[in-house]
């Protein structure tokens, strides 16, 4: 073990020197370290991006199936005019046997309806609220107020991808199921005076036509609200309520009682959307109802995590090169500097392999303190590295989203259509939200654990190890006297 | 104890032949010059006598063993010891560590080596700070001292010294040539000197001329045991 005490002695006499080989050395392994905790923090952001922005299926009525069976009514002699689009909708136990299946991670139930403001007003926009589109069936049923119900606020993917937030009382949850609670917009209440704990009065449209006295429990801020990206002829977006989705059907009508205008499921291992959607399948009559599947968000937040933990691999791979190389010159350079102790130990009769047993721990000491100085500022670097590579691929993202979704993004009765529309996962929404997830990641943080550290050495083990055979090969190919003459 | 047959060594081939046809028995005890005119190959020779090149042609054997059926580098771990015109001292170590690594390396056995060691620096006029001093502050006589000293401690029987008195003044050339015959006749070992001085060639026992790409004995002491042909 003499070879160790020579390393020893020849470090500490040579203070200078191992002094320059322990800052190369850190440096080296500073960036090598930050770009394993980028990819590992990377490899954690994009589990969580893809856990959290998951995968949704949408059941709802067959709108293809009620149009083909109304143009067959219309081919056997009926005229069309008298004719209705007969859609059925979900019937909520049906949700329920979906739910029960393995990868469903839990489900939220969406029904729109329309009620009319009585004893307060709904705010009224340039285009108009009052009458929806003229000239439509059904226009005459519509009142001055939508109504969204939900199985939760929180669920309903306004509020999931923060453009609607609470800002007074609290959103509906579970447990709000059976009651007439509403959570309202901020500008309603404020037109109107109303604060949580108020009761409002809502009549029905439809069915009865009874008026029903409901808690404001909640108030929601939209962040835009502009009455333009709901199109001519809408209800302002203020005007849109919230309630639990069985007060909603209440509102609709009594045949509505246990049913749905659509019921949104969150497949928890987006990987699995397919095989999930083939067994849903089987539990309903595809004639009437149809399930629709959206893992686009999933797939873009995947993709723009893919890309930012190949960055981070990249930058593992070039740092270590570059650092094999850079401390590979060196050592070369350093071993050429001591080929005449080399010829000395040759002519001692020590071994080659001992000789470079003392090299190799010389820089395996000098490679400890090394990767000890980057273990204390990897964390620095990696977060500042992570920050920007995460808000590169936040602002892509979001440049993504806006160029695609941003168009159909119309919230709450978009272009006069039914309240809520599907509200489960408009495209536009889904977008923003896998853009508010990556957003959300952009704030990553990289944690230096021992298993990173433990892959810092070995690579740095890897590294002097290359640099000592590329060093001292050429030299030990020569006879000792050939070392101590020339 | 050392045996050349037909040894022979040249440069790039043989038209550039330093010596040829090198046949001479070594014995213990005595303490031989090799002179010469410089470029005549007498540190060719002695490299190849202490195994740190390889003949182009011929035999070394040492205790009547091919030294390359014994392993230069085991050769020289196990049985020669070798000084140097320029030290070859280890110059990040102090004289004492390096008399205790090169103890190390060959696993030549003393009872408390450290002290043994000092003791061996002691004998040959290094004081207690010039043993434990990086040895680049000492003198070159005093370096000169520590490798013998290093040679000293070990247990190789054979001794081979390149010009080690090439750098030395008169008083410490006679104080190294002292010694080298020490060891010789007092240590019993086969000390193998080449020099160029004729004053210290003169008190070896045995001096060996390289000329003409040939080794002849030019002098044998009487004393000196019979072996060289």
């Amino acid at each position: 073990m003499n070879f160790i005490k020579r390393a020893w002695l020849n470090l500490i006499t040579r203070r200078g020197r191992s002094l320059l080989l322990v800052l190369v050395t850190s440096a080296i392994m500073l960036f090598v370290l930050a770009g394993i905790l980028l990819r590992g923090a990377a490899n954690t952001a994009t589990q969580t991006a893809k856990d959290n922005v998951g995968a949704t299926l949408t059941l709802s009525a067959n709108r293809q199936a009620a149009f083909k069976k109304l143009r067959q009514g219309s081919s056997s002699g009926k005229p069309m005019g008298k004719m209705a689009l007969n859609m059925q909708p979900v019937k909520i136990s049906i949700a329920k046997q979906i739910a029960q299946l393995s990868n469903i991670a839990g489900y939220s139930v969406n029904v729109a309806a329309s009620a009319n403001a009585s004893g307060f007003s709904a705010i009224s926009s340039t285009s108009g609220s009052s009458g929806g589109p003229g000239g439509m069936p059904g226009a005459s049923s519509r009142g001055d107020i939508t109504i969204s119900g939900v199985s939760s606020t929180a669920s309903s993917s306004n509020f999931a991808n923060d453009t609607y937030s609470i800002t007074r009382g609290h959103g509906l949850t579970a447990k709000d199921a059976g009651t007439k609670h509403v959570v309202i917009e901020s500008e309603l209440a404020k037109q109107n005076n109303l604060n949580v704990g108020d009761t409002i009065k809502l009549k029905a449209t439809s069915g009865s036509k009874k008026t029903y006295q409901a808690t404001v429990i909640g108030i929601y801020k939209a962040k835009s609200s502009s009455t333009a990206t709901a199109g001519p002829g809408a209800s302002d977006p203020a005007n849109t309520i919230f309630t639990a989705y069985a007060f909603a059907n209440q509102l609709k009508g009594s045949k509505y009682a246990g049913t749905a205008d659509s019921v949104t499921f969150t497949v928890s291992t987006p990987g699995k959307l397919s095989s999930v959607k083939k067994a849903a399948n089987k539990l309903i009559n595809r004639k009437t109802y149809v399930l629709n599947s959206d893992d686009a968000s999933y797939k873009l937040v995947a993709q723009s995590m893919s890309s930012a933990t190949s960055f981070a691999n990249k930058i593992v791979w070039l740092v270590a090169i570059a650092g094999t190389i850079i401390l590979a010159l060196i050592v070369i350079l350093m071993i050429r500097e001591r080929r005449h102790e080399i010829g000395v130990l040759l002519a001692l009769g020590e071994g080659r392999g001992k000789i470079i047993a003392q090299f190799f721990t010389e820089l395996f000491i000098v490679l400890l303190v090394g990767v000890g100085i980057a273990g204390a500022g990897g964390k620095f670097v990696g977060d500042k590295l992570g920050a920007q590579v995460m808000s590169s691929q936040t602002a892509s993202l979001t440049n993504l989203s806006t160029v695609t979704g941003g168009g159909q993004q119309g919230g709450p009765s978009a272009g006069g259509q039914v309240p809520g529309g599907r509200g489960g996962a408009p495209a536009g929404g889904q977008m923003n939200g896998a853009a508010t997830q990556t957003a959300k990641l952009s704030a990553i943080k990289t944690h230096v654990t021992a298993k990173y550290l433990l892959e810092l050495f070995a690579f740095g083990l890897l590294i002097i190890l290359i640099a000592i055979l590329a060093g001292a090969g050429g030299i030990f190919a020569l006879q000792p006297r050939k070392i101590l003459i020339e | 104890m050392l045996k050349t047959t037909d040894l022979a060594y040249w440069y790039e081939n043989e038209s550039n032949v330093l010596f040829k046809d090198v046949n001479l028995e070594f014995m213990a005890g005595n303490l031989y010059a090799i002179v010469g005119q410089s470029g005549t190959g007498k540190t060719s020779l002695l490299a190849l006598l202490g195994g740190l090149d390889v003949q182009r042609a011929g035999h070394i054997e040492y205790a009547g063993t091919d030294i390359a059926k014994i392993g230069l580098s085991n050769y020289r771990r196990r049985d020669v010891s070798m000084i140097f015109q320029s030290y070859n001292l280890l110059e990040y170590m102090s004289a004492l560590d390096n008399l205790m690594t090169a103890m190390a390396i060959t696993g030549a056995q003393h009872q408390g080596e450290r002290e043994y060691a000092r003791g061996m620096l002691r004998q040959l006029g290094l004081s207690e700070d010039q043993m434990v001093q990086n040895v680049r502050k000492l003198s070159g006589g005093q370096q000169q001292r520590v490798a013998i000293a290093r040679t000293m401690v070990l247990d190789a029987k054979l001794v081979l010294a390149d010009e080690p008195t090439g750098n030395l003044d008169e008083r410490n050339t006679a104080a190294v040539l002292a010694l080298l015959q020490a060891l010789a006749h007092e240590a019993g070992k086969c000390v193998i000197m080449v020099t160029h001085e004729a004053e210290v060639a003169r008190q070896c026992d045995v001096v060996l001329r390289l000329k003409n790409r040939q080794l002849t004995v030019e002098q044998t002491v009487a004393a000196a045991a019979s072996g060289t042909k």
